[in-house]
């Protein structure tokens, strides 16, 4: 088992140098050096280098590569905006937050909600809840989260006061006021993955069920929650990993939900950077997604590991 | 009807063949667009604008007076053409890369090439593609004499995120097949291994990846969308359905409902028809669910 772990932890290191490396790479080789976006097209050739020698942009792209991953690691600094001027950590704790809230509500949302529905599914085969289960989930996978945030926006914003369109309300002024301004854009953003997980649920279950060893369980008289239990265990395998790849992909939509919600969460700040060219923000924001994308896998694994011990005598 | 019969075997069932209705459907109109629309995309008229859907106008104008009808009509040409163009590249791409990285098992080439597909793949799709837009901007590139559009960006840049999610199914099917007897079979009949790798093992190795380019099609449909929505993609005033949704959200609180949901209706429909499709397919070429929907954005 720690074996595992740590292999696994030791590639998704790797993992993340090799797409800093390549974030690095991309930002240093546009036309436009950085020196140019900030100063405008009316400055001089010494301004720019003045410029990119206060940044250290005038040294190798691997001497800058090598500062910025040792400045990481070593000290957890994200660095400092070359545009803005700001300081990425300070931007990414004012932002990251929100974002974190909205990505976990919708994601345990997501989970219990497909476990459920998958395993009534699957025990009610060809029921009308069955037939429902697939309705909902081949509408989830197909409508996008962000039309439906608009015409849930339309219908109960507009239509009616049910959620009011109002900045995000912090939750230590209201905290009723506060689950309400969230549980829109959480929704909106679950409800792709729900239908994703439910579909895997439904037929990862129904397959366990359909093996000689939960015949034997029901043979030998087991309480038919018990023999559920013991079905959801080996059934949930690949349910979890797929959840775990959901969590970080959440964080890519929210860059869509937060902005028609008009959330200041970190992955609107992705797109103001993107917008407003500032590379150290992408740069940070992208290491960050990264980080949690593969964070989230991991666990992924090591949950996998406890529920299926096998999985982890054989790759471990 | 027996030739209808064997289209609706051929989408892998009813299911599968109504997503083919749809997507056909899409494609005439698409390539109709300038016969089907009934006004000019681009027409601006004041004195029309904001109308509500009518006689005239069947889904309404948009905030310069333009139909609606019209521009989702022409807006189909952008997102068919982003997400096909994008499946064909990393279908280019991908499968060679993952056949070769299968087939020549146990290799160094095997190990490089599956390392650096998998680092690709910590970021989602979507998170790529928006930094690199992001990256390159949104003005046009001139490349020598070719200028690109926006749109050639996308989908170029869409088709290189699709290659590795494409290589790696490649490369799982082609591990597994490489190893089968009849490959050892060409080996003793003196047949060279790159000979045996295209056309013995490819053809076993092209059924999960017909049924996930069908669902990158979906996928890739949902991200123009989203990318155009938030401004990075297709640019106004071509009209496309993500930058339509964008500008309908402008109007969203004071109650112009018709220039969200149209659009949006759009999208939806256009991704149901393709998810339909690889779903037929599924049942029909992979019926042990090898290929994940969904987890490719």
């Amino acid at each position: 088992m720690l074996v595992l772990f740590f292999r696994r932890a030791s590639f998704s290191a790797f993992s993340l140098l090799v797409v800093c490396l390549l974030l690095f790479v991309l930002t240093r080789s546009i036309p436009d050096s950085p020196a140019r976006i900030v100063l405008g097209d009316q400055a001089t050739e010494q301004q720019i280098a003045q410029f990119e020698r206060d940044h250290g942009l005038d040294r190798s792209i691997l001497a800058q590569y090598l500062s910025w991953i040792g400045n990481l690691t070593l000290r957890g600094d994200l660095g400092r905006s070359f545009t803005t001027g700001l300081d990425m950590n300070k931007q990414v704790a004012d932002t990251l937050p929100v974002t974190l809230e909205i990505v976990a509500v919708a994601f345990f949302a997501a989970t219990a909600a497909s476990v459920v529905l998958g395993t009534v599914s699957a025990l009610y085969r060809d029921s009308a809840v069955d037939y429902l289960a697939r309705l909902l989930a081949v509408i989830g996978v197909s409508v996008p989260g962000f039309w439906i945030a608009l015409v849930l926006i339309l219908t109960f914003a507009v239509e009616r006061d049910w959620f009011p369109p109002e900045d995000l309300v912090p939750i230590s002024q209201n905290l009723a006021g506060h689950v309400r301004s969230i549980a829109l854009p959480s929704f909106c953003l679950s409800i792709f993955y729900m239908a994703v997980l439910t579909r895997m649920t439904r037929s990862s279950l129904l397959e366990v069920l359909g093996q000689d060893y939960m015949r034997t369980a029901r043979a030998t008289g087991l309480h038919p929650a018990r023999v559920l239990l013991y079905a959801l265990r080996n059934a949930l395998v690949p349910v979890v990993t797929i959840a775990g790849v959901s969590f970080g992909h959440m964080f890519g939509w929210a860059l869509i939900i937060e902005q028609i919600f008009s959330i200041d969460g970190l992955s609107r700040a992705l797109l103001t950077a993107i917008l407003r060219r500032d590379y150290a923000m992408v740069q940070a924001v992208v290491m960050i997604f990264t980080l949690v994308f593969v964070g989230a896998n991991l666990l992924a694994d090591l949950a996998n590991g406890w529920l299926n011990p096998r999985l982890a005598a054989a790759t471990g | 009807m027996t030739w209808l019969n064997r289209i609706v075997v051929r989408c892998g069932g009813p299911v599968g063949f109504a997503g083919a209705c749809i997507v056909a459907a899409l494609a005439i109109v698409a390539i109709l667009a300038p016969e089907i629309a009934p006004f000019d995309p681009l027409q601006v008229n004041i004195q029309d604008q904001l109308l509500e859907p009518g006689d005239s106008y069947w889904l309404g104008t948009d905030q310069s007076g333009r139909d609606i009808l019209s521009r989702i009509v022409w807006g189909s040409r952008a997102s068919l053409m982003v997400s096909a163009f994008a499946v064909i590249i990393g279908l280019a791409g991908g499968v060679p890369i993952g056949l070769v990285a299968g087939f020549y098992r146990g290799g160094w080439l095997e190990q490089a090439i599956m390392r650096v597909l998998e680092a690709v793949s910590a970021i989602p799709v979507l998170i790529w593609a928006i930094a690199l837009v992001g990256i390159l901007g949104v003005r046009n590139i001139d490349l020598g004499p070719i200028p690109i559009g926006n749109e050639a960006k996308l989908l170029a840049l869409l088709g290189l995120l699709y290659i590795p999610t494409l290589a790696r199914l490649t490369y799982t099917t082609a591990l597994i097949e490489s190893q089968a007897n009849y490959v050892a079979a060409r080996r003793l009949q003196g047949v060279s291994g790159v000979r045996i790798m295209f056309s013995d093992v490819l053809p076993n190795c092209l059924s999960p990846v017909i049924v996930q380019g069908t669902l990158l099609l979906a996928i890739g449909i949902i991200i123009e969308a989203a990318i155009s929505f938030v401004g990075l993609g297709v640019q106004p005033p071509t009209p496309s359905w993500g930058n339509m949704l964008a500008s309908a959200r402008d109007y969203l609180l004071s109650g112009e409902w018709w220039l969200s949901v149209f659009p949006g209706a759009a999208i939806s429909l256009a991704v149901i028809g393709f998810n339909l499709l690889g779903d037929g397919l599924r049942d029909r070429f992979d019926p042990r669910h090898t290929t994940a929907v969904g987890v490719a954005t």
